[in-house]
């Protein structure tokens, strides 16, 4: 009994170390993203001259890249809280549809649940749409770990740019397109998973009517553009065939 | 309202407004089992929305400046590899070193 016990506890060490590694490794193209991104901001934030830990707390509680880009151009100038909430509501307003793709992966209503909910980026979202998990993971455990690791890498990287302002030398001209090059990668992977031609052209022509037409707010237009047409497109096709 | 309440009203602020982004769907549809077409548009959307992202990240691009060609050649570096090798890590990071040397050339 004692050694079945033993056993057992073993197993489980071994899975959640081999999860963790897992997650790592997954994980580490977003490293490559938002660490140098993460600097990039917090040289930026101490420009406002507020102590260095709010550039940390901001990336732990917003947790949101271009948003907080923004942010610094609207504390430069100190507009209203109010007219803020809204901005970042708006600019944010895409990852209304991220959550779609996770109503039944992320589990039941617990404190999990609300994190991996937060911590939905277009990053993370990317990844975890795309990756397979082994199936002697658990499913929401593995998503945990990939987004609190991600938000790691934010946060350091956030921190890092801060506090370093004045002595960082390293230079990181270039290393945003680790962003690019994910995305490409995951669009290569999503093909090979989907193999249906449809959403590519779909979100491709979204994309350039976005672009052409709200150049402002192209990523936001190209999703609520895409997502329009399939459900038309479905229906349209539905009704062919009953 | 002194500078630091006021920088700690706009990230609670900011961190409220990107949470309410994000929880909304789970609210609004539950765990989502019902619909098919619901079901249709989730399992669309991750293509749909890579796509979107590839375009979003190039669309800054210089059409006339030599940014164009070792952008897309990085790019083809990336694909290429990705397509022989099919490891997600590797192919990043040397379209990624390619480009970086590019820029800082």
């Amino acid at each position: 009994m004692k050694f079945l016990i033993i056993v057992l506890f073993g197993f489980f060490k071994l899975l959640f170390i081999e999860m963790i590694q897992s997650a790592i490794k997954v994980s580490l193209p977003i490293m490559f993203g938002f660490v140098p991104l993460g600097i990039a901001f917090g040289l930026l934030f101490q420009d406002l001259g507020y102590p260095w830990y709010f550039a940390s707390l901001m990336g732990i509680i917003v947790y949101a890249g271009a948003a907080q880009f923004m942010a610094i151009g609207f504390l430069s100038v100190g507009l209203g809280i109010v007219e803020i909430a809204m901005s970042t509501f708006f600019l944010n307003s895409r990852h209304m549809f991220y959550g779609l793709s996770f109503l039944e992966s992320f589990g039941n209503w617990n404190l999990r649940k609300l994190y991996l909910i937060f911590g939905m980026t277009d990053e993370t979202y990317a990844l975890l749409t795309t990756i397979k998990v082994p199936k002697s993971f658990q499913k929401e455990r593995y998503y945990l770990y990939i987004t609190l690791f991600s938000q790691i890498y934010w946060v350091f990287g956030c921190t890092i740019g801060a506090l370093l302002a004045d002595i960082l030398t390293f230079n990181t001209n270039g290393m945003e397109f680790a962003a690019t090059a994910l995305f490409v990668v995951l669009l290569i992977e999503q093909w090979i998973m989907v193999r249906k031609l449809l959403p590519f052209i779909v979100g491709f022509i979204s994309s350039i009517i976005a672009l052409v037409f709200f150049l402002d707010h192209m990523l936001l237009v190209a999703i609520m553009v895409s997502i329009i047409s399939i459900v038309l497109l479905r229906l349209i096709k539905v009704n062919h065939y009953e | 309202m002194n500078e630091l309440q006021y920088l700690i009203g706009v990230i609670i602020a900011m961190a409220l407004a990107t949470y309410f982004t994000r929880l909304i769907p789970f609210v609004l549809f539950g765990t989502g089992k019902e619909s098919s077409l619901l079901n249709y548009v989730a399992k669309s959307t991750p293509p749909m929305v890579m796509m979107i992202l590839v375009v979003y990240m190039l669309k800054d691009v210089n059409y006339h400046s030599f940014e164009l060609v070792y952008t897309f050649l990085s790019i083809a570096i990336t694909i290429g590899l990705h397509v022989y090798k099919r490891n997600a890590l590797l192919s990043i990071v040397t379209g990624t070193a390619i480009y970086m040397f590019f820029v800082q050339m």
